[in-house]
């Protein structure tokens, strides 16, 4: 075996892998030894203890002792033994066995498990209760000390994986514990509800609320029952064997009552994946598990806790059609007949290009691909376009004209890995907060360097090494000139630009203008800094950029892009491990949005509408005619209903009426359609416009595939059934077609994938069984199923397989008069999704952040005589919003920041324009100015004190166990047998 | 013009409609559950007969209250007590080596014939009669045994027992 050593365990002598714990080799040749702190994605904690084993005849941790070819093992004989015992018992210390009646015996409690594993029948030093009692402040878990064991798992998860740094142990104290920032209530503390802790907690001490009473049959028994029963079962006992068998049928006897179903969450394009546990309708937790291949054990606050609005009252449960100025609740059969009846009447008087699609990018693939499917082949038109449209599709465009994928190079473990991030108009740790968690740990562990280039000083800036603010829209400009002052300096990768790249020369000559002095200029920013970029890319092995709606949605977004991966290209970071650009896609199937073909110009698998061969082959499949001429992109279609071309609509989950730029106008559009049909889960803004509003199911109750921004295909499953009488898109999708002829019979989403797969080279091996549970594949994908985890190790998908050079110009950003002088910046936070529709139904997230509000800064909140609760109104020439006053230091200056999670007289696009990026229709969001008046001086602040913002978070590398060591009544378990001291150390 | 509207008139189903939907769903689960059913029904009217329907109604209806007595009652010390002395005595049981101990057992009921034969004797044995009885075979057998069995008796068990504390 190679990369192998030889080890003598329990006197047999074993290959066994080099670079491994005693712990990893003992589980490799299938031994056990107990390893309660142990946590395969957190690795060795040392905490427990209980992993003692003997190694060259001294005992030692075996989760962090590495093995050497030779070392002699020994972890069965008696004083080993003995010594796992002590360190058992210290747990046993800290936590009260109660199985039968606990939420968490479920088969996975590291305690129960390794009690019965040691068959340990008795403590040595009984349990007895901390001075605290339980905290259950936050929303959605509750932290026990009782149950506590100290293990630390937690703090290593807080501190070092999702580096939110709220959690320590104290372990000062006479009894420590695990404490929230500096020991404040759960509820007060920097905690982002992130549920790393809850996930990773080896028992119930640290335990999602939706457990709690209902997991086990005993578990919802009342307090006062419950505590005596506990007492009884404690002093009953003569020994844990015949407890924990009882508890064990209890806890198989759960799995007959829940229910464990995969799915892949819908609150971002970072594509994590979970089991979640239902019982009926109700959801107990969200486990994620270590083989997610995006996320591993993380999650935020809405993937791990944000599903209540599956439940909502507020659910359309029924199809409503309009009469007159109310909607009346319909039976499927008369409101699929209407929606046949108008779709054919609008075809047959104004042609098929009166009619339009818009397909979301919270759906799946295969009802991206069946939205454009029934555009196309049964309508006959190419107006088919996805939201995608209002976020990235300038970035896929960039990288279109130069490495011919629009998708991302690698993957999150290539960000993980790079030794510098480049982080551009992102804020990346409220948008993709489980993707930042890699940047964040990397950057605190390993020594990754983080570049953050952004007007507001969010997460990820205040952690960067370097932070830059530039002028608004003025990313290509410091960009460009980095890129020129790395040619000029010779740093460019020579091998790499002659080998693998074209238009270099005409490249070289498009930069002549970003001279440093011009961009600096420009931007704002020193050029001292600029070459500090410069150095930084020059010094780093692998660099990979970041970017997202700071980029993408201006003027020249597309442009901005494209330098973006200009710069790449010139220092050789494409092809390898660790590099590459990376636009992170907003939503959970952005990319699967466009790539299943819902554009206006492109097929499935970004096969172009207008060459015949690519019809002809869809032609033939579909057995229909189809359209010739690339349709309608969304913007568009707002212009073409007012101008009175574009008279009926159908649009699924979206709710453009809130989300689509200048709301005014759109709403007008709106009010101007013939026919226009909603399908959604609620009664949105833009429902209120339709004529039909169809009940449609969200993803815990259907299957199908999203694609990942890393371009990875993941299935979800079904965990509830569709509430009321709403239906999964595709069958409503299909019914629909039906009803106008189509003749279609997928019974199955699987039918849907296999045909599309046929038909779109890209995705050729794409199958529901290769991405059975949580297996994945990123495409392209071969028809043998081999998929592409990095992209362009070997080629450009060109002809020539060489990447281009795209030279771009600067686009200035739209220009405002005078009188509106504040910059209105605008995006997302972490806790809400969008617009809001399904995270203002938790009520937990509702408590933490109510409404959204406008940033501003302690200057202007000087000058204007703000503070927190004003409420103000702001007006651009598009509309105006009235919104309440935050004074924070993330904003500077006239730059303020509004959160878009309102769909009332706070939302943002009240303010925004018409105006798009010139290449792709995106709309500029962030090209707004307006001005303020103040309609209140004193309110309330609208962000109450028990928000994370408010916290005070404690940075530490993991758990500092040394703290532990250093205890006066700690004693190395291992030192206790050899010395065969009598009395037991207490500590923990 | 379709302007924005928020109003939804529900379908009204009425009462009697309701009714109608649950009699039909109740309806087709009597009939796909026939067999079961009629047997249940037999059981239960079982239950009725002896009174055991009473008692589980008064069970089920004060369920918590119920299960606080019980509970509390097993948690007084002789009934916790109780409970303990089972389990042990279930895990002792487990523990008696029954092959070895049969010659033995069939040793004492040979012992306890004999005194049913002849325990009503008022015959008294003095001291003499003892050390004559030694010689017998049958009972220094006896006493070898009952010597041996003290012995082992008498070893260290505190590394073999369940309940140390």
């Amino acid at each position: 075996m190679q990369g192998s050593i030889q080890v003598v365990i329990n006197g047999k002598s074993v290959a066994v892998s080099k670079e491994q714990s005693v712990l990893q080799a003992l589980n490799e040749q299938n031994l056990d030894l107990p390893s309660v702190c142990y946590h395969p994605s957190l690795g060795a904690i040392e905490t427990c203890d209980t992993c003692m084993v003997e190694v060259n005849g001294e005992i030692v941790r075996g989760c962090s002792t590495t093995l050497s070819n030779g070392d002699n093992i020994n972890s069965t004989a008696s004083h080993v033994k003995q010594a796992q015992d002590i360190a058992m018992d210290r747990i046993l210390y800290n936590h009260e066995l109660y199985c039968t009646v606990c939420d968490y015996n479920n088969g996975t409690c590291e305690v129960h498990n390794t009690v019965k594993e040691m068959k340990k029948n008795h403590q040595s030093i009984p349990f007895e209760a901390k001075p605290e009692s339980v905290d259950n402040s936050n929303p959605w878990y509750r932290y026990d000390p009782d149950q506590c064991i100290l293990c630390g798992r937690c703090v290593e998860a807080c501190q070092d994986v999702q580096v939110t740094e709220t959690l320590t142990i104290d372990w000062e104290r006479e009894r420590p514990r695990v404490i929230w920032d500096n020991d404040v209530d759960i509820n007060e503390s920097s905690c982002v509800s992130c549920g790393h802790c809850s996930t990773v907690c080896p028992c119930n001490a640290m335990m999602e609320k939706g457990m709690e009473g209902e997991t086990g049959f005993l578990t919802g028994i009342q307090q006062d029952t419950l505590r005596p029963m506990i007492e009884l079962t404690k002093n009953v006992e003569t020994g844990y064997d015949s407890i924990l068998a009882i508890s064990d049928m209890e806890s198989a006897m759960r799995e007959n009552e829940i229910k464990k179903t995969k799915t892949v969450c819908t609150y971002c394009g970072v594509g994590c994946s979970f089991d979640v546990w239902t019982k009926g309708r109700d959801i107990l937790k969200v486990e994620p598990q270590v083989e997610a291949p995006a996320n591993g054990i993380s999650t935020c606050v809405k993937g791990k806790f944000g599903w209540d609005y599956v439940n909502s009252e507020e659910r359309l449960t029924k199809p409503l059609i309009r009469e007159g100025d109310t909607f009346r609740e319909a039976e499927w059969d008369e409101a699929l007949k209407l929606i046949s009846s108008k779709f054919t009447e609008v075809k047959e008087d104004h042609g098929a290009n009166a009619l339009s699609f818009i397909s979301s990018s919270k759906c799946t693939n295969e009802e991206s691909y069946l939205m454009q499917k029934l555009g196309r082949s049964i309508i006959g038109t190419n107006n088919i376009d996805n939201c995608s449209r209002y976020c990235q599709t300038p970035a896929t465009v960039g990288l279109f004209r130069t490495v011919g994928h629009g998708g991302d190079a690698g993957s999150i473990k290539d960000i993980e890995m790079s030794e510098l991030v480049i982080v551009i108009g992102s804020n990346t740790s409220e948008s993709h907060p489980v993707l930042s968690t890699r940047v964040k740990s990397s950057h605190k562990l390993h020594g990754q360097k983080l570049i953050v280039s952004d007007l507001r000083k969010h997460e990820m800036a205040e952690r960067s090494d370097l932070f830059i603010r530039p002028s608004s829209g003025t990313d290509l400009i410091w960009l460009s000139a980095v890129t020129k002052y790395i040619i000029d300096q010779g740093w460019a990768d020579e091998a790499f630009l002659k080998y693998r790249v074209n238009g270099l020369d005409d490249y070289i000559a498009s930069l002549d203008q970003y001279t440093m002095s011009y961009a600096s200029e420009v931007t704002g920013i020193d050029e001292a800094e600029l070459i500090r970029i410069a150095e930084m890319i020059h010094e780093a092995k692998t660099t990979v950029a970041l970017w997202a709606m700071g980029v993408t949605q201006h003027s020249g977004g597309a442009d901005t892009s494209t330098a973006i991966s200009n710069l790449l290209l010139v220092t050789g970071n494409y092809g390898k491990p660790g590099t590459g650009a990376y636009p992170l896609r907003g939503h959970n199937n952005v990319q699967g949005a466009s790539d299943f073909g819902s554009m206006p110009d492109k097929m499935p698998g970004y096969e172009n509408v207008m060459d015949e061969k690519v019809r002809d082959k869809y032609e033939k499949a579909w057995g229909t005619p189809l359209p010739q001429e690339p349709g309608l992109n969304n913007h568009e279609m707002v212009e073409h209903i007012h101008e009175g071309k574009l008279k009926a609509m159908y649009l699924k989950g979206e709710d453009m009426g809130i989300v689509d730029s200048n709301m005014n106008h759109v709403h007008k559009a709106f009010e101007k359609l013939d026919f226009f049909v909603v399908q959604d889960l609620f009664l949105t803004k833009t429902a209120e416009f339709a004529d039909v509003v169809l009940p449609a199911s969200p993803s815990l109750e259907k299957e199908g595939t999203f694609t990942n921004t890393e371009r990875r295909f993941q299935r979800l499953y079904q965990a509830l059934e569709p509430l009321g009488d709403s239906k999964p898109d595709w069958q409503i999708i299909m019914e629909i077609a039906n009803e106008m002829g189509a003749g279609w019979d997928y019974s199955h989403p699987s039918e849907i994938m296999a045909e599309a797969v046929q038909l779109a080279d890209m995705f050729a091996g794409v199958s529901y069984d290769r991405l059975e549970g949580y297996n994945s594949q990123q495409w392209p994908v071969a028809a043998d199923g081999t998929d592409s985890p990095l992209l362009f190790e070997d080629e450009f998908p060109f002809p020539d397989g060489k990447a281009r050079l795209f030279p771009v110009e600067w686009t200035q950003p739209l220009q405002y008069d005078d009188e509106y002088d504040l910059h209105i910046n605008n995006g997302r936070l972490l806790e809400h999704f969008h617009e809001g529709n399904m995270t203002y139904k938790n009520k937990g997230i509702k408590s933490k952040t109510p409404s959204t509000f406008v940033e501003v800064s302690p200057e202007l909140a000087d000058e204007r005589g703000l503070t927190d609760g004003t409420l103000v109104r702001l007006t651009s020439p598009y509309g105006a919003v009235k919104i309440k006053c935050l004074v924070t230091d993330r904003v500077q200056g006239k730059e303020v920041y509004i959160p878009l999670n309102d769909t009332d007289d706070a939302a943002v696009n009240l303010l925004t324009s018409s105006r798009a990026d010139k290449d792709t229709d995106t709309p500029v969001y962030k090209e707004v100015k307006a001005k303020m008046e103040i309609l209140k001086d004193r309110g309330t602040s609208p962000l109450p004190k028990v928000n994370h913002r408010y916290g005070n978070p404690q940075p530490q590398k993991g758990v500092m166990v040394e703290r532990k060591w250093a205890r006066k009544d700690y004693i190395f378990p291992g030192d206790m047998v050899t010395k065969e001291a009598n009395s037991y150390g207490k500590s923990h | 013009m379709a302007k924005a509207i928020k109003q939804i008139r529900r379908i009204e189903v009425t009462e009697e409609e309701k009714r109608a939907n649950d009699l039909r769903e109740i309806e087709d689960a009597l009939l796909e559950n026939k067999d079961a059913l009629l047997e249940t029904l037999q059981v239960v009217g079982g239950m009725k007969e002896r009174g055991i329907l009473s008692l589980l109604n008064g069970l089920f209806g004060e369920g918590d209250r119920v299960l606080k007595v019980l509970v509390d009652l097993l948690n007084q010390p002789e009934n916790t007590a109780a409970l303990k002395n089972m389990l042990l005595l279930v895990g002792t049981m487990g523990n008696i080596n029954v092959k070895e101990l049969e010659p033995l057992l069939l040793k004492i009921n040979s012992g306890i014939e004999n005194v049913a034969e002849h325990g009503e004797d008022t015959k008294k044995t003095g001291y003499l009669d003892l050390l004559r009885t030694l010689k017998d075979p049958e009972v220094n057998r006896s006493l070898t045994i009952l010597i041996t069995f003290l012995k082992g008796m008498g070893k260290d068990t505190e590394n073999e027992g369940q309940l140390k504390d």
